[in-house]
């Protein structure tokens, strides 16, 4: 702003002592204003008045096609049978991935290492309602002892509750301690198969 | 004129000389002015008022502080340091600090956030208001009766609600938690004495022309008023308890309209008047540009109403309200920087002033934050910044260099300004001026070294909440493992905050030393004008200044030359109604939709707010169990909305949809996530494992939460709960059995019952089947779970 004061108009009018300029109201002022309102006035077309437009909800679907692909498009729908399971608990990737999942949503009554906490210690033989691996993703899905174990059904989509069963399987005999047993000892799992070669 | 003690020279804030001075277009005659008058103006009611300023503002910090703090002691206390625990001479006051009840956090942050807008710069600016409007009017405040009325009705009201937030008594509306009593209190100071006393004092005005002070001040009360009374619209279920009578989405679209308004009308139009009174006449400079003073005024009151569900940016709001209140929010930007403009270009030619006078520096820096503020927010309402900041400390820096710099310096400055003047100081000036200076650097310091660190802070949990690993799982799944890393940025920030406690208290320490320096009696000078006269020409109107044009052409110059503007400025009532019309319109063109329409019509609820069938009424306990929820403040840290984001839904769950939220009065969304979202918390954990949890929050490692062990001492009132179901029917709410006779008191207690024996069973406490923990635990294990719910037959959902 390059203005002389000499140059500024001084309105005739004065409020206890303070007097007001009569000058113009800046000229980038009015085209930023400008601007704005024009930019406002296509954008709510397009977003708001064109069907064509993506909404919160495709953009959302797009992103869990893309993801849940590139997580686990070279499986496919993992099937909640031993087999599964078994080859599971000898993936590192998934194993990975299903570690962050049971850190995000088990961790909180099974404790951060599985020794359990207001839910049952996963490191020990003993289980309460699991037999076999698969039991453990029948455990995850649909709850157990009431509402004591939540049912992850609709939290957790299938393949993800399949790897967690395979790191929950993984977790017996991971630590010492915690949580005193609960429930009956259980013969060990079978074997991890060995990693198939391509 | 000298206004004030005659040992201030108060000279006119005329240009220097050689200024034109031509012939002004917008002057008037005055036919046949009244006879001379003589009066006096009542400063004694503004020196109530500074007074005022002085105390709140040191609670509202003090509280400040104690929050500030409560969020970084529990893991301070932990911290071993080469095999020491510097802090654990914490571990006496912690229990102090996290099991009171009524120190929590939850109930403490209201108390900061109410008492800074509400009582510090609610009292500032009825200073400002007070002292200016008379100057500007010529005129006594037209009932001092009123005055008194007025200023010690808002300390009552700042007293009560000292009291009852602290003491659970909430409608859980951030910016408007008090109860039903309190809330008509307001309505009644505001309107009945604020308002009435003011828009008396304009019509017994001496100068004909309104300033533009004044025409903020019209806007802060007039909308104030609507903003507050349709907000707080509430059914009654106690002495201290009411039920918003807006549910879910509307409620939040009718408290963030309110929310932001508050914003624009509590915290911006009235500092927007103060700064056009008090800094020209601290410069002793004329403003800038008296045009501008129009378009961004007018621009200012149509747009601000728009913004609101900037705050709800995907949310289950509906897209196009949200779109709309981003798109006002980046149109409002110009008219925002209005005032920064017209403010900052007043001080050309007087800069040297600002090197030397504590009064200018504050205002200087409060004008700079507000433009700051005001270009922060167009921004973070763009949809794709939003997704980062909401609900992350990024909001919180940005209030706050709102809330400092901008309000909390341009009271200082008009504080110190005032100081003098109003006790008619011996010295005629200050006690201090190098105090004042201290106080301005410390204060600016402590502002930056709260905002810099919590922007920091906002961004850095922001980005870890959305990050994701090479194989696509989150990367930070831990929700504490984001607290954790913020920790440091926390200490900064107290730090920061004691800074600017400790400027405040300078502050009225040197106020109050002016003080001391008061005459023995305060002079009160009578000052002289004629009163208006009957008749009033306008000047002629103007011609066009075009040359060869269309009559429209011609028509719109005459039109931007501003006559019309300048005739309005003497019709005080004219003025207000076309603020109220400007304010009214706004809001109704987007609160019909959205609120009122689907009342009346399905197509626009279904449009707007589709019904789930599978949703369905809290059980009675339940809803005892939300009036917990509400009376223990959780949502200041945890909000129930999750968003359509694929980190978040990953993290939390399904997204919220909006006819989940249909019985929820008032919507629990929140605003902020100290701790994670519940929106979805429902059947994830054990009834035992919530028990555990909320006596001991700190059993989860890390957890900076406070121990609500309280709720298991203390007995739930069933006989109240058949009130509240009661008031929820009256709203609406489908309740069938529960609302006849005494039914929900024992639904309640059979809810009760079943939920303890399974606390039991799976090994937790005995004896809560009466307790308000119960009740708690009840309502967080339904929160989410009726959109998985299969949907109750049509028989059974009737009554």
């Amino acid at each position: 702003m390059s203005h002389t004061k000499a140059a500024d108009p001084l309105l005739n009018h004065e409020y206890d002592g303070i007097r007001e300029y009569d000058n113009p109201t800046p000229g980038w002022w009015h085209v930023l204003f400008l601007l704005t309102i024009i930019f406002s006035f296509f954008y709510f077309l397009y977003y708001e008045i064109n069907p064509e437009s993506a909404t919160n909800e495709s953009n959302l679907q797009a992103a869990r096609v893309a993801q849940t692909k590139r997580i686990f498009g070279a499986v496919g729908e993992l099937s909640p049978d031993e087999a599964t399971i078994q080859k599971m608990r000898g993936n590192a990737q998934f194993l990975e991935i299903a570690s962050g999942i049971f850190l995000g949503n088990c961790a909180q009554c099974h404790a951060r290492d599985g020794t359990g906490g207001t839910g049952v210690n996963l490191t020990d033989d003993a289980y309460k309602n699991v037999n076999r691996v698969e039991d453990i993703y029948a455990v995850i899905t649909r709850g157990a002892g009431g509402q004591a174990m939540p049912a992850w059904e609709n939290r957790l989509s299938q393949n993800e509750r399949v790897i967690l069963a395979a790191f929950v399987a993984n977790l017996r005999g991971s630590a010492t301690g915690g949580k005193a047993p609960e429930g009956k000892e259980i013969p060990p799992w079978p074997p991890i198969p060995a990693p198939e070669s391509k | 004129m000298s206004a004030t003690s005659s040992v201030i020279s108060e000279r006119p804030a005329h240009a220097s000389h050689d200024a034109a001075t031509e012939p002004d277009p917008l002057h008037g005659v005055e036919v046949r002015p009244g006879p001379m008058e003589q009066f006096t103006y009542n400063d004694a009611v503004v020196r109530k008022f500074a007074f005022a300023i002085l105390l709140w503002g040191v609670v509202a910090m003090l509280v400040g502080l104690i929050v500030a703090l409560q969020l970084v002691l529990p893991v301070a206390a932990e911290t071993v340091v080469g095999g020491v625990r510097p802090f654990a001479f914490l571990d006496g006051l912690l229990p102090f600090l996290y099991e009171t009840p009524w120190l929590n956090f939850g109930r403490l942050r209201p108390l900061h956030t109410n008492a800074a807008i509400f009582a510090f710069a609610g009292n500032a600016i009825f200073a400002a208001v007070y002292y200016s409007t008379q100057r500007l009017c010529k005129a006594r405040m037209w009932s001092d009766t009123l005055s008194n009325l007025h200023f010690w009705g808002w300390q009552a009201i700042i007293v009560a609600a000292a009291l009852t937030l602290p003491l659970g008594y909430t409608q859980s509306k951030e910016y408007a938690e008090l109860e039903w009593p309190i809330d008509v209190a307001i309505a009644v100071v505001w309107v009945g004495f604020f308002g009435v006393n003011f828009m008396m004092t304009l019509l017994t005005r001496r100068e004909r022309h309104m300033y533009v002070a004044l025409w903020f001040y019209i806007a802060t009360i007039v909308t104030v008023a609507v903003l507050h009374v349709f907000n707080s619209l509430a059914i009654p279920a106690g002495a201290l308890k009411s039920y918003s009578v807006y549910a879910g989405v509307q409620d939040a679209m009718v408290q963030w309209w309110y929310g932001h308004n508050a914003v624009a009308f509590f915290l911006t139009t009235p500092f927007l008047g103060l700064m056009y009174y008090f800094l020209p006449k601290a410069a002793e400079r004329p403003v800038y540009s008296y045009r501008l003073s129009i378009v961004h005024f007018w621009s200012l009151v149509f747009m601000y109403i728009w913004a609101g569900p900037h705050h709800l940016h995907y949310t289950a709001l509906p897209q196009w309200a949200s779109t709309l209140g981003m798109l006002f929010s980046l149109m409002l930007w110009m008219p925002s920087w209005g005032g920064m403009i017209n403010g900052l270009l007043t001080l050309r030619g007087a800069w040297h002033k600002v090197a030397a006078d504590p009064v200018l520096k504050f205002f200087v820096v409060g004008i700079t934050f507000y433009g700051m503020a005001t270009f922060e927010g167009p921004m973070l309402s763009i949809k794709s910044i939003n997704a980062l900041s909401h609900y992350t400390d990024w909001t919180i820096a940005h209030v706050h260099g709102g809330a400092l710099g901008w309000n909390g310096f341009m009271t200082f400055g008009m504080l110190y300004w005032l100081a003098p003047r109003l006790f008619q100081s011996r010295t005629g000036a200050l006690w201090s001026r190098r105090l004042a200076e201290t106080h301005f650097w410390v204060g600016t310091i402590g502002i930056l070294m709260y905002i810099v660190p919590i922007y920091w802070a906002g961004i850095t949990q922001g980005l870890m909440w959305r990050a994701f690993d090479e194989s696509g799982a989150l990367r930070f799944p831990d929700f504490v493992e984001t607290v954790m890393k913020i920790m440091p940025m926390y200490w900064i920030r107290v730090i920061g905050g004691s800074l600017f406690l400790l400027g405040m208290i300078m502050c009225a320490v040197n106020v109050l030393m002016t003080w001391t320096l008061r005459p023995s009696r305060y002079a009160e000078p009578v000052q002289s004008a004629p009163a208006l006269g009957a008749v009033y020409r306008d000047p002629p109107k103007p011609a066009s200044r075009l040359h060869a044009n269309t009559e429209f052409g011609h028509r719109g110059d005459v039109f931007l030359q501003g006559l019309w503007h300048r005739t309005w400025e003497r019709l005080p009532v004219k003025f207000t109604v076309w603020v109220v019309i400007a304010v009214l319109v706004a809001s109704a063109l987007e609160l019909i939709p959205m609120v009122v329409a689907p009342m009346f019509s399905t197509a626009w609820r279904e449009k707007n707010i589709p019904r789930i069938a599978s949703v369905q009424p809290y059980t009675p306990l339940e809803l005892a169990g939300r009036d917990v929820y509400v009376a223990e403040g959780c949502y200041n840290c945890h909000s129930q909305m999750v968003r359509p984001i694929w980190a978040e839904t990953k993290r939390y769950g399904e997204y919220s949809k909006p006819g989940e939220f249909a019985y929820d009065h008032p919507f629990q969304w929140g605003s902020r996530r100290i701790g994670p979202d519940l929106a979805r918390i429902g059947g994830l954990r054990s009834y035992d494992w919530h028990v555990a949890h909320l006596e001991n929050p700190r059993m989860v490692p890390g957890s900076i939460m406070p121990s609500y062990k309280h709720l298991s001492h203390e007995k739930l009132d069933f006989k109240a709960i058949q009130r509240r179901v009661n008031a929820m029917a009256m709203l609406g709410v489908p309740y069938g059995e529960a609302v006849k006779g005494d039914n929900a008191a024992q639904m309640a207690r059979d809810q009760a019952e079943s939920i303890a024996a399974e606390i039991a069973t799976q090994g937790g406490p005995t004896g809560l089947e009466d307790t308000k923990m119960i009740a708690l635990v009840a309502y967080l294990q339904r929160l989410g779970t009726d959109l998985h719910a299969p949907a109750p037959a049509e028989a059974g959902a009737a009554k």
